[in-house]
């Protein structure tokens, strides 16, 4: 029995800390959802492209991983510069509908243009942090938890704390939370749309390096994180599109859920049921609770 | 020549197209004199709103262009500026409809006005107790968020934020849509206290004629996107026109729809 016990919170805690890793991904489309209202199709696409630039500047020209890291980041500025630049001023009073189309076009771009600038082959991605057991918590709480399911648990900590001081606490935080709920109203108080938008797409961008260097380490560095992207759609449906603890909660619920399902359930279904089940839950919370679980409720007085 | 020192804005014969088919505007022309009061009036869909968009360059925006005519602010042609420029320029608009940020508290929604001027955290809590002397209402609901305060106190948001903006000119849409009459009074004395303590020009678009014209310098009637009618306030509220098509006041007595309908009947059977 209590062998069961252990079992089930292992493969508890380990879907949870799993699940952080798709809060990361799922972060980023909450950031560029909140501005601008349009699902960013090109977030996984950002995700491979970033983390594919990150390796390319450690493995072939020799940069150091901290100062490569930066470069990457740099490197996304740069094209949350040009989108904003490229592709959203010409369709800033476009319908969002338009928008949406256009990131998806945006989204064979970034893939085009990393395979081209850094070739196909799958890459190997080494954090320095191995995907095993941590002997310690192995030996002491008898459970078998990976040491980047941990670092990554943390660093959604790290990210989730930063960016709630930055939307609280700083006058582009207060802009783009005005932007967020009226942005006709901001631009009329002369809140100036673009600079949001800048702003939110270099942020998505840095969350793509991260997430993508998570994700590189565990499956390597290849053109799969592109699809990897998806299984952020039923994080955002569980947490809600516009709220970045729910992105976070979202991912939690999806790891552990279909970590549990996979386990228990899975054998009756001939395995691999991690795949579609998140899915199956997204439905059911379409069905029952479509703006998610933190999403923003409209407010409508009585 | 001298007259463009005395108009801060100056609009002249206008015409505006939405999506390049759609006439919203044939003809507008009007004057906003410094430090005055004007309002717009005219029924739904008169172009009231489209007028204010077209000054504060909102039109964009919604697929609308100016297709004619020139409209000057402070002197300048505004043709190449965006919102925000205009902002910066000091010409602040208060959309139609409120539009608070309902999701941030009011205090929150006031200070996003102060957006775009670069303020010291000392400067912000400086104006905001300014702002607060005007609207005392909303300094006792500073914490609440706006989505739950009423349409009056939303209303008041709207203005409050506008002001943090410091603005020489405000465009006010409709400040008194579906408020009961005490605030309907309530909102016009800020505006008016604002534009004498402040020294803010106002241009005013709004469907309560009567209440709009006591407040105001200077009146301009708009129907079908063209002016028809502009004098005093005060000429205009003793006119016979104005009185009997917007006051639903005539020599006869009050006239109401049932009225118009049997008049209507009668000239039918004398036809």
């Amino acid at each position: 029995m209590a062998n069961e016990l252990l079992f089930f919170m292992e493969v508890l805690v380990g879907g949870l800390l799993a699940g952080t890793m798709y809060s990361l991904v799922a972060l980023g489309f909450v950031l560029i959802f909140k501005a601008s209202a349009t699902f960013n199709f090109s977030q996984g696409a950002m995700v491979f492209f970033s983390v594919l630039a990150f390796c390319g500047f450690m493995q072939d020209f020799n940069i150091p991983f901290v100062l490569a890291f930066i470069l990457a980041a740099f490197l996304m500025v740069v094209v949350g510069l040009c989108t904003e630049r490229l592709v959203l001023r010409p369709l800033m009073n476009a319908s969002e509908d338009t928008v949406l189309m256009a990131t998806i076009g945006l989204g064979y771009v970034l893939e085009g243009l990393a395979q081209a600038a850094w070739g196909v082959e799958v890459r190997r991605l080494d954090l320095g942090i191995g995907d095993f057991p941590v002997p310690w918590i192995a030996d002491n709480l008898k459970l078998f938890i990976s040491a980047l399911d941990i670092t990554a648990g943390l660093v959604a900590a790290i990210m989730i704390i930063g960016l709630f001081l930055l939307f609280k606490y700083t006058k582009i935080g207060l802009g783009l939370r005005a932007v967020a709920d009226d942005a006709g109203a901001a631009s009329s108080i002369g809140i100036p749309l673009k600079h949001i938008m800048l702003l939110v797409w270099s942020a998505a961008g840095v969350v793509a390096l991260v997430a993508g260097c998570m994700w590189g380490a565990r499956a390597g560095v290849q053109f799969a994180l592109v699809d990897l992207a998806l299984k952020a759609l039923p994080v955002l449906i569980i947490g809600g599109f516009s709220s970045i603890p729910g992105a976070i909660i979202g991912g939690l619920i999806i790891g552990a859920v279909e970590k549990i399902l996979e386990v228990y359930i899975g054998p009756f279904f001939g395995g691999a049921i991690e795949g579609w089940a998140p899915y199956v839950l997204a439905i059911f919370f379409l069905l029952y609770r479509p703006e998610g679980l933190f999403g923003e409720k409209i407010i409508r007085r009585v | 020549m001298s007259d463009n020192s005395v108009n801060i804005l100056d609009i002249k014969n206008i015409e505006v197209m939405y999506d390049n088919v759609i006439l919203a505007l044939h003809d507008v022309s009007l004057k906003v004199p410094k430090g005055k009061v004007v309002a717009l009036l005219g029924a739904n869909g008169a172009g009231k709103s489209t007028t204010l968009k077209a000054v504060s360059t909102m039109l964009a925006s919604e697929r609308g262009k100016v297709t004619k005519g020139s409209i000057d602010y402070d002197g300048n042609s505004i043709v190449k500026q965006n919102p925000s420029q205009m902002v910066g320029l000091g010409m602040v608009q208060v959309l139609e409809g409120r539009r608070c940020f309902g999701h941030l508290t009011v205090e929150e929604n006031i200070i996003s006005g102060a957006y775009s001027r670069k303020l010291s955290k000392g400067d912000i809590d400086q104006e905001l107790e300014k702002i607060y002397t005007y609207f005392l209402r909303l300094k006792e609901r500073r914490k609440s968020q706006a989505a739950f305060t009423s349409g009056g106190e939303q209303q008041m948001i709207a203005v409050a934020r506008a002001m943090m903006a410091k603005p020489k000119m405000l465009l006010l849409d409709e400040p008194t849509m579906g408020l009961a009459p005490q605030l309907v009074a309530e909102i016009f004395n800020i505006v008016k206290e604002l534009n004498q303590k402040e020294g803010v020009s106002i241009l005013l678009a709004e469907q309560n004629t009567n209440i709009a014209l006591k407040n105001s310098d200077y009146g301009y009637i708009i129907e079908t996107g063209k002016v028809m009618l502009e004098g005093t306030a005060q000429s205009l509220l003793n006119n016979d026109k104005v009185k009997e098509l917007y006051l639903g006041i005539s020599k006869k007595g009050r006239k109401n729809f049932r009225d118009v309908l049997k008049e209507e009947s009668l000239n039918k059977k004398i036809n």
